[in-house]
């Protein structure tokens, strides 16, 4: 009966001050009140396991406080102690959700066998509570893990058709651009208007190609091609690609990957790519003046990197839907919406995952996980193992 | 100087493709032929004496892949350029293997375009240049000249 908290409330002292000890030498960790307004202050204090608690109290009376306690630390028991001649209370209170009751005068063994039972129900309560909330979290993750990989599907299936119509937009707009180009033409009535009307076509051609070839990148290649990869020079060489970008801004790009080894078995141009369309993000999420740092870590089997600005940070409705492709925050024709998505894509070919901490005003921190070995490869998508992540984080934190 | 135009061979199921790309390379001054399958393009072929073909991948029936290994077969000096949606690169490159002479993503750029048949179309022109010489030697020989 360790760790066990009790809160004993009786107006009594007489009665709680040798049941105190007696409770303590059975090894429970004792508080006392001396009403309902005690109990409560107590309560707001320090979380407590169970109550025994004196119906017949001057002031707030022992159901009042049962009511209370049961709106306000749902997770408390309560052991509701009545007078020899009010059994009907012990009814009542077990109506309001006490565990159970005993009558005065009260034999100890009985008691301390009734706490023994209380708290076993709590611990079970915990851990169907830890349970019921693994299993929304899994449901949660398969349901968005579904759903990006249904878009996916739809959307390079869609970039595939539009291609098509796209060139022969393509085609008529410079034939009509040759056209305008011939000697024949040059008097042409309003030609400068037919001329800027083909002009924003061809722009906007553009810009659907973009889109397109974007979203057809994320398709799976079969030519992924892992070879030993040391990070620590493919971060130096992709910062250097993007130093001088940051530098008009008065960005500061940090490297921090002192003391790790680096060498992995991955696809280096894939890496490439995440590592640069990270970067960009973090470039645009700073605007101007700011750091970012890109840090490599180890941990047993996997090498992490990470990529942190000082940047706007992202607002948490927005968190979820960040690897949506389409989602975006820029205006029209500036964003895609397809960078995170495909560095998504990319990252679950390689065998690894992506996390992501914001927030907002302070910045933004992305850290991609990479298995390091080819053994490793295979397991990190493993449903197991984000199962085993998620029960640890539980049970890691009892507080919660 | 006068340009000599090329012959070119425009084969895709899409029409409407086919009928402004055609439009706009003959507005640049080149001979242009039009099919709309794999097996168009080769009655096509069998009645002009065509330099390039611009040959669509993804077709319905014969596929562009098809047709190309056809074209090789039958008329090794026709140079091909074949043209690919971006998710099927690995095809184009296949392609190339198999003899065609590039490949260009769709929708593609009409200057790159450009680059590419002036390409193709001297490959072809230096091939034959180099058949004729041979044979003007083989004849040579013939004659016991040498």
């Amino acid at each position: 009966m360790d760790n066990i908290r009790l809160l004993l409330v009786d107006d009594e002292t007489d009665f709680r001050a040798p049941l105190k000890k007696r409770l303590q030498k059975r090894g429970f960790a004792i508080l006392e009140a001396g009403n309902g307004d005690e109990c409560q202050a107590v309560m707001e204090d320090t979380p407590v396991d169970v109550v025994v608690l004196d119906v017949k109290m001057p002031g707030m009376s022992g159901i009042e406080v049962l009511e209370w306690i049961k709106d306000n630390h749902q997770k408390t028991e309560v052991i509701l102690l009545t007078g020899h001649s009010s059994a009907s209370d012990g009814v009542e209170g077990i109506k309001q959700g006490a565990f159970d009751y005993l009558t005065k005068p009260v034999e100890f063994d009985h008691l301390v066998q009734k706490i023994g039972q209380a708290v076993e129900k709590s611990r079970r309560d915990a851990e169907k509570q830890q349970e019921a909330a693994f299993k929304a979290k899994m449901e949660q993750q398969m349901i968005s893990t579904e759903r990006l990989a249904s878009l996916g599907t739809l959307s390079t299936g869609i970039a595939h058709e539009i291609d098509n119509p796209l060139a022969i937009i393509k085609e008529s707009a410079e034939y009509m651009r040759l056209l305008l180009g011939k000697a024949e033409h040059a008097d042409m009535p309003r030609k400068s208007d037919f001329e800027n009307a083909v002009g924003k076509i061809e722009t906007a051609i553009e810009r659907a190609k973009r889109i397109t070839h974007q979203l057809l990148g994320f398709v799976r290649k079969p030519e992924t091609f892992f070879a030993e990869t040391d990070l620590k020079v493919l971060v130096a060489e992709t910062v250097e690609f993007a130093v001088k970008e940051a530098e008009n801004k008065g960005i500061q790009i940090v490297q921090d990957m002192a003391g790790v080894n680096g060498i992995i078995w991955s696809d280096p141009y894939e890496i490439r790519q995440v590592l640069f369309n990270l970067l960009t993000n973090a470039i645009a999420a700073i605007g101007s003046d700011g750091t970012i740092t890109v840090s490599l870590k180890d941990t047993d089997s996997r090498t992490m990197l990470i990529v942190e600005d000082t940047g706007e940070g992202i607002p948490k409705e927005n968190l979820e839907k960040i690897f949506e492709p389409f989602f975006t925050t820029k205006p029209p024709g500036m964003g895609t919406g397809l960078g995170l998505y495909v560095i998504c894509g990319i990252i679950e070919r390689l065998g690894g995952k992506i996390d992501i901490a914001s927030r907002v005003g302070k910045g933004t921190r992305f850290q991609v996980t990479l298995p390091r070995s080819r053994e490793t490869c295979g397991d990190m998508g493993d449903n197991k193992d984000i199962c085993v992540d998620i029960l640890n984080k539980i049970k890691g934190d009892p507080a919660k | 100087m006068i340009r000599i135009p090329a012959k070119v061979l425009i084969v895709d199921d899409e029409k409407d493709f086919v009928e402004m790309f055609s439009l706009r390379l003959k507005e640049t001054g080149e001979k242009v032929f039009t099919a709309h399958s794999g097996q168009e393009c080769l009655e096509k072929l069998a009645q002009e004496r065509i330099d390039v073909v611009v040959l669509d991948i993804k077709m319905p029936g014969m596929d562009g892949v098809e047709t190309l290994k056809e074209i090789k077969k039958r008329y090794p000096i026709v140079e091909v350029i074949l043209l690919t949606g971006h998710g099927a690169i690995e095809t184009a490159v296949e392609g190339m293997k198999l003899g065609a002479y590039d490949y260009l993503l769709k929708p593609a750029d009409a200057t790159e375009m450009a680059k590419k048949l002036e390409g193709a179309r001297k490959r072809k022109d230096e091939h034959e240049e180099r058949i004729r010489m041979a044979e003007q030697k083989s004849l040579l020989r013939r004659g016991g000249n040498i």
